[in-house]
């Protein structure tokens, strides 16, 4: 059974979240952009980033600090894939090791 | 005889123009393929907040169509895990979709910054592709974009990219709808980390030394400050506001 309400509610949200994704893009599309404008766009994807994992780097768990700054090292000299497998490894085995 | 070297003409045109358009859809191709394998670390991250999120939408009452319907029409796990957590039966919906709004007001942001990388394309099928923008797809596509000739978005690229990672994120929340709360709890073996990996690392690829990079910094910190303080999911629109007004003052300064 499909309930009304919850279908409402996926829609709308989907519809509203839909709407974000275009929104700049609708807007910016035909805009001859100011170099000021342009500096500010080239970081937007370094500010979002950052934003979006902030809170990993005030988590209040030793674990988990000690293998952010694991796989922070790593992503320094590696790419994506190798990050991504020592990043996990170390997360795991060190809230195995101190919590 | 001018008409044997009008069709030979022809012949040539025809045989070119054949060549051409099979060498641009196998150039498609090869763009899709790369695409995918840029997005397998990123599948490996998806896999497991996908199969969380299933089972913690079965938990909430959602069934199995509900739960790959939402994942799959409004496809982003941070609105998506903040439903959940407001979700109560039935559920209260407008405040689901403000705060699904505030969770994913950084696309407008995102698709702005990617808005003079897709000039080359109409709007008809920018408009479409931009439904697959998420975090990781829009950074590897912009972060590629700034790599090629071209400097533009490879379509086909981002379709692959795009791809991907829409069918793990809804076949594997299906799968936690399916498996249930048998899922348990998954945190201690840490692939929450997935994530801020390939963030970090698509951040080195951006670096450009401490001082241009300031307004990185300020983000951070007031994101960080932010999710310290106030509850919800105000922290990341309020770093990268701060950020990008940092970076409009210093631009001014120069």
């Amino acid at each position: 059974m499909i309930d009304k309400l919850t279908i409402l509610t996926i829609v709308s949200m989907a519809s509203t979240t839909y709407i974000t994704r275009v929104l700049g893009y609708l807007v910016l599309r035909n805009r001859m952009l100011s170099p000021r404008m342009m500096s500010v766009l080239e970081n937007v994807p370094g500010c979002v980033l950052i934003s979006v994992i902030a809170p990993a780097f005030v988590s209040n768990n030793l674990a988990n600090l000690l293998a952010l700054l694991i796989t922070l090292l790593a992503a320094i000299r590696l790419s994506i894939l190798p990050t991504v497998v020592i990043g996990i490894l170390a997360t795991g085995l060190l809230r195995h090791l101190i919590n | 005889m001018s008409a044997a070297l009008y069709n030979l003409e022809e012949n040539i045109v025809d045989v070119l123009q054949t060549s051409i358009s099979a060498s641009l859809q196998s150039n498609a191709k090869n763009e899709f393929v790369r695409g995918i394998r840029a997005a397998l670390p990123v599948m490996l991250g998806f896999i497991p907040f996908a199969l969380v999120l299933g089972a913690q939408a079965i938990q909430n009452g959602l069934n199995t169509i509900e739960v790959p319907l939402m994942t799959g029409l409004n496809f982003g796990g941070g609105s998506e895990f903040t439903a959940m957590q407001l979700w109560t039966s039935p559920p209260h919906v407008f405040l689901i979709v403000a705060m699904s709004f505030l969770v994913n007001s950084r696309h407008i942001l995102m698709g702005a910054a990617l808005a003079p990388y897709l000039r080359h394309l109409p709007k008809r099928h920018a408009i479409p592709a931009l439904f697959f923008m998420c975090d990781e797809s829009w950074a590897i596509a912009l972060s590629d974009a700034k790599k090629q000739l071209s400097g533009v978005v490879s379509l086909p690229y981002y379709l692959g990219v795009s791809a991907s990672l829409y069918l793990t994120w809804v076949l594997f929340t299906l799968a936690g709808a399916l498996l249930g709360p048998s899922i348990g709890n998954i945190e201690p073996y840490g692939f929450d980390m997935a994530f801020t990996a390939v963030f970090l690392v698509l951040l080195r690829g951006m670096w450009k030394g401490s001082k241009v990079c300031r307004p990185w910094f300020v983000s951070l910190a007031v994101a960080s400050l932010t999710y310290l303080l106030i509850p919800g999911a105000w922290y990341v629109a309020a770093g990268a506001v701060s950020g990008l007004i940092t970076a409009a003052l210093s631009g001014e300064q120069n």
